[in-house]
């Protein structure tokens, strides 16, 4: 096929594309800042509230995993504000709706944690006189979060991934820039690829970093158990 | 402000609806399965010792694993059609997308199944005059894919909330439908509910499924 790769308009409006990626970070970063501390909340409810508790965030936490992240959005950007008579903008929308998503995810992560640890390590801080808060703070909290460090990051990869929505809200993240140069120029197929090739190297750079972590935790982990 | 739910506009719609439905479900499968069945290829390349499909597996996997899948979509509809041979609507710029991100992730999921079976098993195939391929179709294989099964209908979760986005290029999926309705009969309340609703009811059973086989295998 003879088509002729153009990639003028890429570099010409390349600090849009830049600008973009700034506002997937922001946006991604934003709602880490919230759905973390939200996911612990959420997994301790979860573990040690009463009933009436406990189901009731068990619903949300699944409600929030078994429905499309499109579907939240949507729903936070053109129901709710209409529902409670809020003020919307496209960035509170998906800070919430991510902030939201992100925590059901996270309570997972951090139950799996905070339940992966050893029954006797609750035994030896009560032994010692230490309450269940002390114990959850002092003694599985610090264990259970080190453990947790590879999901917790390969969520927040996969949440960067996942806030590519913004753009159908109008919200000006990388793929939302990439779209409107590539539909205002023609040069689709230069946009869209470059564009790809912008979060491919973010996220790649992110997993390799991961991946390297991971390998450093599991080491004297292991060695630590025998 | 007080909002007074009405779903008589949900109703009107029915019809619309059940096709948004079907599509998800049509999408679904057929994703899954090819992403499967190629998954499997992509798999077994990457677990070849030959460098001509080592290689470019694991950077098809490595590029498909670490982009959103929502610019795979979208490249696919937008980028593609132009250096394609043929023409791309948005059914198959969705199944393209969604396929190819299901092949990369599935075939993590054959790979890593299949390591897991002891080395002993290859051997006492080759011992018996089985040939590689025959070695892992009768021996590993069938062992492995019970192992891998609560992986793979993760996937599957995670593949029917995908085909959501599938919503962005104009295929008259769920959410589509949904959005649609909603700007007709100006009820983005109930119908973005119910649409959320509607996937709960789908993709939650399965997931519940998910942990009971987890759990059966961890006590195994």
């Amino acid at each position: 096929m003879g088509y002729e790769w153009d990639f003028t308009v890429v570099l010409r409006d390349f600090d849009l594309l830049l600008l973009g990626l700034l506002n997937t970070l922001k946006v991604t970063g934003l709602a880490l800042l919230f759905g973390v501390p939200l996911g612990l909340t959420l997994a301790l409810l979860r573990l040690y509230g009463n009933w009436l508790v406990r189901i009731p965030v068990g619903l949300v936490i699944e409600f929030l995993r078994s429905t499309p992240p499109i579907a939240q959005l949507f729903w936070f950007f053109f129901a709710l504000p209409i529902l409670v008579g809020v003020e919307m903008d496209p960035f509170k929308a998906s800070v919430l709706t991510f902030s939201l998503q992100s925590s059901a995810f996270f309570a997972e992560v951090f139950r799996g944690g905070i339940v992966s640890i050893d029954r006797g390590q609750w035994d030896a801080a009560k032994a010692l006189g230490m309450s269940r808060n002390e114990t959850l703070q002092r003694i599985i909290l610090p264990q259970a979060v080190k453990r947790m460090i590879p999901a917790f990051l390969e969520r927040a990869i996969e949440l960067m991934k996942t806030t590519t929505l913004v753009g159908t809200i109008s919200y000006a993240d990388l793929l939302y820039e990439a779209n409107s140069i590539a539909q205002s120029s023609y040069r689709t197929l230069e946009v869209f690829t470059v564009a790809a090739a912008m979060y491919f190297v973010v996220i790649f750079a992110c997993s390799v970093a991961v991946q390297l972590l991971e390998a450093r935790l599991t080491r004297p982990d292991e060695s630590a158990r025998h | 402000m007080e909002h007074v739910w009405d779903f008589s506009a949900l109703l009107n719609n029915k019809q619309l609806l059940l096709i948004g439905l079907r599509n998800t479900l049509i999408l679904a499968a057929v994703c899954l399965g090819l992403g499967l069945f190629f998954g499997m290829l992509v798999g077994a390349a990457r677990y070849s010792k030959k460098p001509l499909l080592y290689w470019p597996s694991t950077v098809f996997v490595e590029v498909f694993r670490n982009t959103p899948v929502l610019v795979q979509i979208m490249w696919f509809f937008f980028a593609f059609p132009i250096i394609s041979p043929f023409d791309i609507d948005a059914f198959s710029a969705a199944t393209l997308g969604l396929t190819l991100n299901t092949t990369a992730f599935s075939s993590e999921i054959y790979r890593a199944g299949i390591r897991s079976i002891e080395r002993g098993q290859w051997e006492a195939g080759k011992a018996l005059g089985m040939s590689y391929g025959e070695q892992l179709r009768r021996v590993i294989l069938p062992q492995a894919v019970q192992r891998m099964l609560p992986a793979f209908m993760n996937r599957a979760v995670e593949l029917l909330k995908m085909t959501s986005l599938a919503s962005v290029i104009a295929y008259p999926e769920l959410m589509y439908q949904a959005k649609i309705i909603s700007t007709i009969e100006f009820n983005p309340i109930e119908m973005y509910t119910s649409v959320a609703l509607m996937f709960f009811a789908i993709v939650f059973p399965l997931a519940l499924l998910v942990q009971r086989f987890e759990l059966k295998h961890k006590a195994r």
